[in-house]
């Protein structure tokens, strides 16, 4: 074999190699929508288990082709701000880097792992408003939060050019606060003008726990969501070669901003802290396992932001700390704010990643950019990046399901409620027994 | 080995590059931190466990 049929022979392995590890990652991240839609339906009661699962279907069949119509496209165009890049022609519907291209392998994988990040993002706000929410509004929302407003967040702080990084050196590599709290927060604004479920909440303001039909179905979704992570976690790496901004030397994996990481900083934190927010939900809520459960994602979230650079001791203790702040915030919320949210998304995704964020700036500050345009982490722009991402979750979240509310285009009505959306809307019930 | 939280941050000779690898003494107080948790936490089950059996 002559040099140049080696070389030529390594890259094809490489180009490969790297198409088909996305690939596999989008695969494996199919098991958060179905853990989600598990999740969702055992949280709901019988009358309305089949009504919950079909939203559930119905958000990942819509993410899919309006992430790619426009949810790509934004991604790539706005990471300076409101303002679109001239990127002549690409990541548009009708230019042919949407479509297979022998001279282009990566565009169609690196678009997959993305569209099933925007479909974790509307499974996330989908649980929160369960039993309730009119079928149609809820593919409206949810396409606006997984289409749209995610990857505005993204572009902005999830991009080795958005302004949150080359700014504030804003550090986020597994998405604590791009998914999880744009989605969590998102969900709080539209529930606020959702209201509760028929019965959720006394005259006198006492609140009545509405439980779900079946717990099994949430255990095992909650496990595969983890499971699930798993891909989502492997496919925020840029496989070896494709990255290292600035770094041409560099042969290990890069994270999103293209500094160096490796899959063993991604599994020993993500475990570490997934173990730590179950151990610490353990104790708050005294062994109730459905916190358990939204501790160990918690626990997840926690470590997301530093999870290329933690020590795992401190991984564990952060996500501790993950798991036992979700269910006082929990409280919190409903006390306060009379809300229903009847999986704790708001609490798991929009506390739980918000400490994440938080965290990065208080225990890793300083953790070098992969050139000199991206400044270290600091807590200050840890601070800026998450107000930046409530605000890009909460404020569309809430502006729009106002003016649904307003329309007559968001709830179902009470009576359908009673009468229980299975039948009344889809005239099927989940089981024959 | 990395130098983070410190004043002088780069990429350059990275090995260990993860939070506080280069102070020994910080991993040894984030090990018995966690140590100290999950024997906390076993207890507190353990009182628990008591209590609640007391009761009924």
């Amino acid at each position: 074999m002559t040099l140049e049929q080696l070389t030529s022979y390594v890259a094809a392995q490489s180009s490969a190699s790297a198409e088909g590890w996305y690939y596999l990652m989008t695969a494996l991240m199919i098991a958060i929508h179905v853990g989600f839609l598990l999740y969702e339906v055992g949280a709901s009661r019988m009358q309305n288990a089949v009504a919950s699962g079909v939203k559930n279907l119905l958000a990942f069949a819509f993410m899919i082709p309006t992430f790619w119509l426009f949810g790509w496209y934004i991604y790539l165009a706005f990471p300076h701000g409101f303002v679109p890049m001239d990127m002549e022609g690409y990541g548009v519907p009708w230019n042919v880097s949407m479509g297979p291209m022998l001279s282009d392998q990566l565009t169609g994988v690196f678009w997959a792992a993305f569209t099933l990040f925007a479909c974790t993002t509307a499974s996330i706000f989908s649980g929160a408003v369960i039993e309730r929410i009119r079928i149609s509004s809820f593919v409206f929302l949810a396409v606006l939060l997984g289409s749209v407003c995610w990857n505005l967040g993204a572009s902005w702080g999830w991009h080795y050019d958005g302004w949150l990084v080359t700014q504030f050196g804003f550090h986020d590599v597994a998405a604590a606060g791009v998914v999880h709290m744009i989605a969590g927060w998102f969900a709080f604004g539209v529930i606020l003008n959702l209201g509760p479920r028929v019965g959720r909440y006394n005259s006198d303001g006492t609140m009545n726990e509405l439980e779900g039909h079946d717990l099994r179905f949430s255990f095992i979704g909650l496990m595969m969501i983890i499971m699930g992570f798993f891909g989502f976690l492997g496919a925020c790496l840029i496989w070896p070669g494709l990255g290292g901004l600035g770094m041409q030397e560099v042969t290990t994996w890069t994270q999103i901003y293209g500094a160096p990481a490796t899959l063993s900083s991604f599994v020993y934190n993500t475990l570490m802290g997934m173990a730590g927010g179950m151990i610490g939900a353990f104790w708050m809520s005294k062994g109730n396992p459905f916190w358990m459960m939204s501790g160990a994602l918690a626990g997840i979230f926690a470590c997301a932001s530093g999870l290329d650079v933690y020590y795992p001791g401190l991984a564990f203790v952060l996500g501790f700390v993950g798991g036992v702040i979700i269910i006082p915030a929990n409280n919190l919320l409903h006390k306060i704010f009379k809300i229903d949210d009847p999986v704790g998304a708001i609490a798991v995704h929009g506390v739980g990643g918000t400490w994440g964020v938080l965290a990065m700036g208080i225990f890793a500050s300083g953790v070098p950019g992969a050139s000199s345009a991206i400044p270290d982490a600091s807590l200050w722009g840890q601070i800026v990046g998450g107000l930046t991402m409530f605000a890009v979750g909460f404020v569309p979240g809430y502006g729009v399901s106002f003016v649904m509310k307003m329309m007559g285009w968001l709830r179902v009505p009470d009576h359908i409620q009673i009468a229980g959306l299975d039948k009344s809307e889809l005239n099927l019930k989940a089981t024959n027994y | 080995m990395n130098s983070w939280p410190g004043l002088k941050n780069s990429w350059e000779g990275v090995d260990a590059y993860f939070t506080s690898a280069n102070s020994e003494g910080t991993l040894i107080f984030w090990t018995l931190v966690c140590v100290a948790i999950l024997c906390f936490v076993t207890w507190s089950a353990a009182r628990h466990e008591s209590e609640t059996g007391k009761k009924n």
